[in-house]
């Protein structure tokens, strides 16, 4: 039962804790993610940087650790931090260390040697930190250095979260070489009551087009996004706004859904989360760090703690301009291997309908709803405000809802996690759609979490209800509407796993039928495994093609040659 | 004797006011108020000799997490002279052990980890962790648990060490 939660093409270590995304970046050929590591436990605590690569973002191969907790100004901790490529192609990586004194201060450090396509080795810079807390700010508050972007000055600009008392905010820093920093006067943006912000993002959407725009791009047809990471609440909220290079200062475009109490990127479990932009391909994507829901004990027992989630594109959702798309990054279709289509299934009133898709525990559903014209207009209004997690969960039947689809069930549905639709008839007739993920019949155990995630979706004129779905053992991913609304789950069945878990079409409205068509399909394993210990391609930035256990001798040959450009670049950068 | 007299009210006022300070009340009842149970705060932490010294809130969230740990530690033990007694509560007493343990091997560590390195809010997890661990404990008995008040003991120190590192964020 535990062994089976380890999910099949989610990022996650071999064993143990991980936390927060890191420094995620592109660069020659590769995609990067390094992560918040305990090599020692599946608990929080030791932290370290562990370290990834892939050449499309789903299978990964370790790599060693890329920087440890070796030095006074980061012994208690490497934290969060991210990078940034130069203009000239120079990699710089900006991050938090927790000192020998607790005190929070941020640390450069740059590849041993630029030319490895891989990033194993790392230089710390031998002045650090380059920042300290400033005065007035807590030695605790100050933390998780964003990507820089480029002022029109030739300055780069990072932006890093803090507080004043319980005012949440963001100071930015211009500096030329990632060594000496100014502090620039006032904030980029704070908001009352919201607490300590977390890996704070900075970074600028384009108005005309869903393509991604590089971290310092600026000017007409683009806005920019702050994001950040709540400490008191653990989520992560983003808000839409206006960014003033010259007084350095960004305005939110409706103050009402400002950062911290008004959108987030996902309602479930997704926290710490931070974009790169691609230049590969031209998207901006989101990384996310998913905690687990379950007791401690499962933790210790298996061994293991936390996933990332699927790695999503994010843009700006032009048609409604109020609001981000997600969505899984295209390579995830990769992974999809044998599909079953089903076209315009009724769903009465109150009917649960099995869908023979196969193994269900590795699922990609693609789902579109429809609810006949008439049942929408007869409906009733009603002045009551739904919410998915004050609710009754799928249980709760509405005239208009809940439909949706009921994923990791058993046959006997003494499990099922539904991922559905409600429509509620607002006091003005106008009709306001929630998507929700209900928890709570998700397993027979009793220590984990059984509460329902969820949030309100603009659906717009003439468009159906529909929804994409990710099964991977232990996490459920839904997206609803092309991303405007996303919840992402950890459950933990005892019963619907391995061949008895089924996927259901449900339709628990009282006053209306549901049409549904859908396609789901298998999802291969991504096989996330060790970067092979020998192998000749390994500098040549190639990748694997098969695992060899060869001679020791070449691997320790291009550890020397490592060693001799380290000492190289570090001559270079000082 | 004049002198007893006079000796007399001072001895009073030394008896009287330093006392709050030595017991480092204002901070204890200040940070308890703010808990869901403060009777419970105030006596646990005044047993701790450490409270009297506490100069914060992470001082106090570190001595209720040791208190949590000692109370765990505690029951591990007296689970297993039960084990003894009721063989017929074997399991759910078995079950009640490993739970007991992943505080002192998971929760607990983390905890501390947090509090001292800086970054509380795992510590507030840890604690939220441990008073689950302890209710999944007596949910195993189906009602019919013999160890019901240590169970709620754990659960709302647990409780109380959240609420307080709460504070912190």
């Amino acid at each position: 039962m535990l062994s089976w939660q380890r999910t099949a093409f989610h990022f996650q270590p071999q064993k143990n804790w991980m936390n927060d995304p890191n420094g995620p970046v592109f660069y020659k050929g590769w995609y990067h993610l390094f992560y918040q590591y305990n090599p020692n436990g599946a608990i929080w605590g030791d932290i370290v940087w562990g370290h990834a690569v892939s050449k499309d973002l789903i299978h990964w191969y370790h790599l060693p650790l890329a920087m440890v907790a070796d030095q006074w100004y980061d012994i208690m901790g490497v934290w969060t931090g991210s990078a940034t490529i130069l203009s000239d192609g120079k990699l710089m990586m900006l991050y938090t260390g927790s000192t020998n004194e607790s005190v929070q201060v941020q640390n450069l450090a740059y590849p041993a040697d630029p030319s490895d396509p891989l990033l194993i080795k790392w230089v710390k810079y031998p002045g650090n930190p380059v920042l300290v807390p400033p005065p007035g700010i807590g030695a605790k508050d100050f933390r998780d250095p964003t990507t820089a972007w480029l002022t029109s000055e030739g300055k780069w600009r990072i932006a890093i979260g803090s507080r004043i008392n319980r005012t949440g905010i963001t100071f930015v820093y211009d500096t030329k070489d990632f060594i000496n920093y100014e502090l620039l006067r006032g904030v980029l943006h704070g908001v009352p009551n919201t607490g300590m912000w977390e890996c704070v993002d900075f970074y600028p959407v384009s108005t005309t087009g869903e393509h991604g725009l590089d971290t310092s791009h600026n000017g007409p047809g683009v806005k920019h996004v702050v994001k950040a990471s709540m400490d008191d609440d653990r989520h992560d909220y983003y808000a839409i706004g206006t960014y003033h290079e010259k007084n350095v200062t960004w305005v939110p475009d409706n103050p009402e859904i400002d950062v911290g109490i008004g959108i987030r990127y996902d309602y479930g479990l997704f926290y710490a989360s931070k974009t790169f932009y691609d230049q590969n391909k031209k998207r901006r994507v989101l990384w996310g760090w998913i905690g687990e829901s379950d007791s401690e004990i499962a933790d210790v027992k298996k061994g293991w703690a936390s996933l990332q989630g699927i790695p999503r594109t994010v843009a700006l959702d032009t048609k409604t301009g109020s609001n981000l798309l997600q969505w899984p990054v295209e390579e995830v279709d990769s992974l999809r291997l044998t599909s079953k289509e089903f076209e315009k299934i009724e769903l009465k009133p109150g009917s649960v309908m099995p869908l023979d898709v196969g193994s269900a525990t590795q699922l990609d559903i693609v789902a579109e709803f429809e609810l006949d014209k008439a049942a929408l207009e007869k409906t009733a209004e009603s002045n009551v405000e739904f919410s998915c997690s004050s609710s009754e969960g799928s249980a709760e039947r509405g005239a208009l809802g809940p439909f949706g689809l009921l994923v990791l069930a058993d046959d006997s549905l003494s499990e099922q996690t539904p991922v559905y639709f409600y429509i509620a008839k607002g006091k003005d007739g106008s009709l306001k759609t929630y998507f929700c993920t209900d928890q709570s019949r998700s397993s027979e155990a009793n220590d984990v979490n059984k509460s329902k995630y969820g949030s309100f979706v603009p659906v717009l004129e003439g468009e159906k209800f529909s929804m994409r779905v990710l099964v991977d053992h232990s996490i459920v991913e839904g997206f609803a509407q092309g991303g405007r609304t996303t919840i992402t789950s950890r459950v933990y069945p005892t019963k619907a796993i391995y061949g008895a878990a089924r996927v259901f079409l449900f339709n628990n409205a009282t006053g209306a039928s549901v049409t549904s068509s859908l396609k789901a399909w298998q999802m291969n394993s991504a096989f996330i495994r060790p970067y092979p210990d020998d192998d000749d391609e390994r500098h040549s930035g190639t990748e694997p093609t098969h695992e060899v256990r060869g001679s020791k001798t070449k691997y320790l040959g291009n550890l020397l040659t490592s060693s001799l450009l380290f000492l190289n670049a570090r001559n270079n950068f000082l | 004797m004049k002198a007893i007299l006079f000796v007399f009210p001072f001895v009073l006022a030394v008896a009287y006011f330093p006392i709050s300070q030595c017991q480092n009340l204002p901070l204890i009842e200040q940070t308890c108020k703010q808990t869901p149970y403060y009777g419970l705060c105030v006596t646990s932490l005044k047993s701790d000799p450490r409270s009297k010294t506490a100069g914060d809130v992470q001082a106090i969230a570190l001595i209720m997490v040791d208190i949590i740990k000692a109370k765990a530690g505690g029951s591990l033990q007296h689970i297993e002279k039960l084990k003894q007694k009721y063989p017929a509560l074997r399991v759910p007493l078995s079950a009640c052990k490993d739970r007991f343990n992943a505080i002192i091997i998971g929760d607990v560590p983390q905890a501390v980890e947090a509090l001292t390195k800086g970054d509380p809010k795992f510590a507030v997890d840890a604690a939220n962790d441990a008073a689950l661990e302890a209710d999944s404990c007596e949910r195993g008995f189906s009602g019919k648990s013999p160890i019901t008040q240590m169970n709620k003991l754990n659960h709302d120190i647990s409780i109380i060490t959240a609420s307080v590192v709460k504070m912190m964020l």
